[in-house]
């Protein structure tokens, strides 16, 4: 990255809370993170580990303990309030639920930092507003109530309103929670789209937009970066690096997960009593394969001197010196096992 | 909107002068009739349209702070506050016959220690919501100030005498008949001031209905903001307690007629919607008041309770929801 596509930047800061007046819970310290233009960031991290509190003291709705965070050379703090309103713009993980609050209504609250004190539209902010519910194709519910929109919906018109605010910086703690599968990928997808082709305020592309999330599959197929908040440490880099160099590895310790490399996902270890040979080939021999040790079996390919399935033509047979069998579904197969 | 308040004011006057047409017929006393209808019933009217907008506009703006369905006007202890300082002043001080001196119990005398009572209520409020930052910290220690005062205004009821408790007891039920035209000038300038607040403040309003958080994070200043809106309750709610007792029931329930009628969650609709309804509800409220005949009105506080119950009611079951602003 060049440096002057630099935006954000993060040195020594300390998170956490005030528990009473005089002590701090402290969360995390020693982070030391950037964030360029057009970047998407994905925080990953355990529950608990202080990615909220990360977020939230980037958006300035937390105190941090030292350290600072700067956004275009300026300290956060010195910011006045409508201008960092200008700048950084929040989506929390809280639903919000409000009774005839109308879509376009809560899209043109975005606004709020660029209308007068009456908080009266103009033509401008109309058009800002239809622009956001546009890039996020949810032009056609401007009229309804966010009550008769699903969580994926919500999600989007929550997105647009950070858009109508117009913002350098996004900030959205747990966009995909609660979501299902198709929406978890289109709603990264959307944002990883808004951070390489939104227009910002002084005219250059790309806004900056960091996330939580705990779907980490689908932060490694659209982040820019990712960073990784581990128990001993906070580690930046391309979602790619971290995985070639094993860093995701230390996210679960201690857990029965392992990092798949090659899938770039995480699964259970198992422990693997029996041995089964699995004679076959194509995608029947990959969910076979899959069963079996779901079944803690482990599976030796081709090997028919021990116990063994062979996968024949619309069936599938079992061997071993004690019986033999046939099944018409693997569901069945793990029955007789 | 003015110009509607006014139109259902003159609607809503033109029953009122026909019961009196009706009630004086047969007595041809003409001047005795307009100085009834100039000195009694338009100061009324006036009170109750008032006291409609005060209460309906300070409880929306309860509900919308506090993210509360159930809040009103007085969830923050106003009315506890004016009900201790009209305590004192009934059954304190005036047990010790200092006003019994004078004769009667000056009105003024009741509204000022009313006033401040509310103000002293309203002064702790602001000095907790500058220091606590959680919204719901500041409900529930409302509440609880409420809880205290009340407790004292039941220790003065306790060691005061018959004559006394039931002024006092009078007073809870709220009357829209004790305002005089005198006392209008100091009720309607407070109350357009305070209204006046609130009607700055919509752009807050709406900005806190996604919560304070949110708030925070498009650039709302939150101590401004509590500040005025604060403020501005105080002023609506404690005036009008002050005139007319603790009157129930607006402050709640016509928020919520004004969302279901104009089906918008947007304070600049929502503010004057609640503002009209409540004259309106106020209004008839009156009406029914009066609808016995008799010379003396039932208690206000009563007749909203029965008259908006069962609209309530009525939306509820009808709905098969409450709206509900959370």
């Amino acid at each position: 990255m060049v440096e002057s596509n630099q935006i954000l930047e993060i040195q020594n800061l300390e998170i956490g809370y005030p528990v009473s007046k005089s002590t701090f819970f402290s969360l995390f310290s020693g982070i030391n993170l950037s964030a360029s233009k057009g970047e998407l960031i994905a925080i990953v991290g355990k529950n608990g580990v202080g990615k909220s509190t990360l977020l939230r003291s980037i958006a300035g709705l937390q105190h941090s303990k030292k350290g600072q965070v700067t956004i275009n050379n300026k300290l956060i703090g010195d910011y006045s309030r409508s201008e960092f309103a200008g700048l950084v713009s929040f989506v929390s993980t809280e639903i919000i639920q409000v009774n005839n609050l109308r879509v376009f209504d809560l899209v043109a609250l975005g606004r709020f930092p660029h209308t007068n004190w009456f908080g009266k539209l103009e033509e401008k902010d109309i058009n800002a507003v239809n622009k956001a519910l546009k890039m996020v194709g949810m032009e056609r519910f401007a009229h309804k109530n966010i009550n008769e929109i699903s969580d994926g919906e919500r999600q989007r018109v929550m997105i647009a309103r950070t858009l109508a605010q117009d913002t350098q910086v996004i900030i959205l703690d747990e966009p995909t929670a609660f979501l299902d599968l198709p929406n978890k990928y289109e709603i990264v997808h959307l944002l990883n789209n808004l951070a390489k082709t939104e227009n910002l305020p002084d005219g250059k592309v790309g806004k900056t937009i960091i996330f939580s999330t705990h779907d980490l599959n689908i932060a490694i197929q659209e982040a820019d970066k990712i960073w990784l908040m581990l128990s001993d440490g906070i580690t930046e880099g391309a979602p790619e690096d971290l995985i070639l160099n094993e860093t995701f590895n230390h996210l679960f310790d201690h857990t029965n997960l392992n990092f798949d490399k090659i899938k770039g996902d995480f699964r259970m270890k198992r422990k693997h009593s029996k041995k089964i040979g699995l004679l076959g080939d194509g995608i029947y021999y990959t969910w076979t394969k899959k069963a079996l040790e779901r079944l803690n079996f482990s599976v030796d390919k081709g090997n028919d001197t021990i116990p063994h399935v062979t996968i024949e033509e619309g069936f599938w047979s079992y061997k071993s010196d004690e019986n033999s069998f046939q099944v018409n579904s693997i569901y069945e197969l793990a029955s007789r096992l | 909107m003015l110009f509607f308040a006014d139109v259902f004011l003159g609607s809503v006057k033109i029953p009122i002068k026909e019961v009196l047409g009706a009630f004086f017929s047969d007595n041809s006393d003409f001047p005795e009739y307009t100085t009834i209808v100039l000195q009694f019933r338009l100061p009324k009217a006036l009170t109750a349209l008032f006291a409609g907008f005060a209460l309906a506009v300070s409880g929306l703006q309860m509900q919308t702070i506090f993210k509360n369905p159930l809040a009103g006007p007085y969830v923050l202890g106003i009315s506890s506050g004016a009900s201790l300082g009209v305590a004192i002043v009934v059954l304190g001080v005036s047990s010790l016959g200092i006003f019994n001196y004078l004769g009667i119990l000056s009105n003024w005398v009741i509204v000022l220690a009313a006033w401040f009572g509310s103000g002293l209520i309203l002064l702790l409020i602001f000095a907790v919501s500058t220091r606590v930052k959680d919204i719901m910290t500041i409900l529930i220690l409302g509440m609880m100030f409420g809880s205290a005062t009340t407790a004292l205004v039941g220790i003065l009821q306790y060691f005061s005498n018959e004559t006394m408790l039931k002024a006092f007891i009078i007073w809870t039920m709220g009357s829209l008949g004790g305002v005089s035209i005198t006392q209008l000038y100091v009720l309607i300038p407070s109350i357009l001031f305070g209204l006046l607040i609130a009607f700055l403040s919509v752009k807050m309003l709406n900005a806190l209905l996604l919560g304070e958080n949110y708030a925070k994070s498009m650039g709302l200043n939150i101590r401004l903001s509590r500040f005025l809106i604060f403020f501005s309750t105080s002023l609506l709610a404690g005036t009008i307690t002050a005139f007319c007792g603790p009157i129930g029931f607006i402050g709640i329930a016509v928020p919520h007629l004004a969302r279901m009628v104009f089906k918008t969650a947007n304070h600049s609709v929502l503010l004057p919607g609640s503002m009209i309804i409540g004259g309106i509800v106020l209004l008839f409220s009156d009406i029914v008041s009066q609808l016995p005949g008799k010379e003396s009105s039932l208690p206000i506080n009563s007749i909203t309770a029965l008259v908006g119950i069962p609209i309530v009611i009525w939306i509820i079951v009808k709905k098969q929801r409450f709206s509900s602003i959370s």
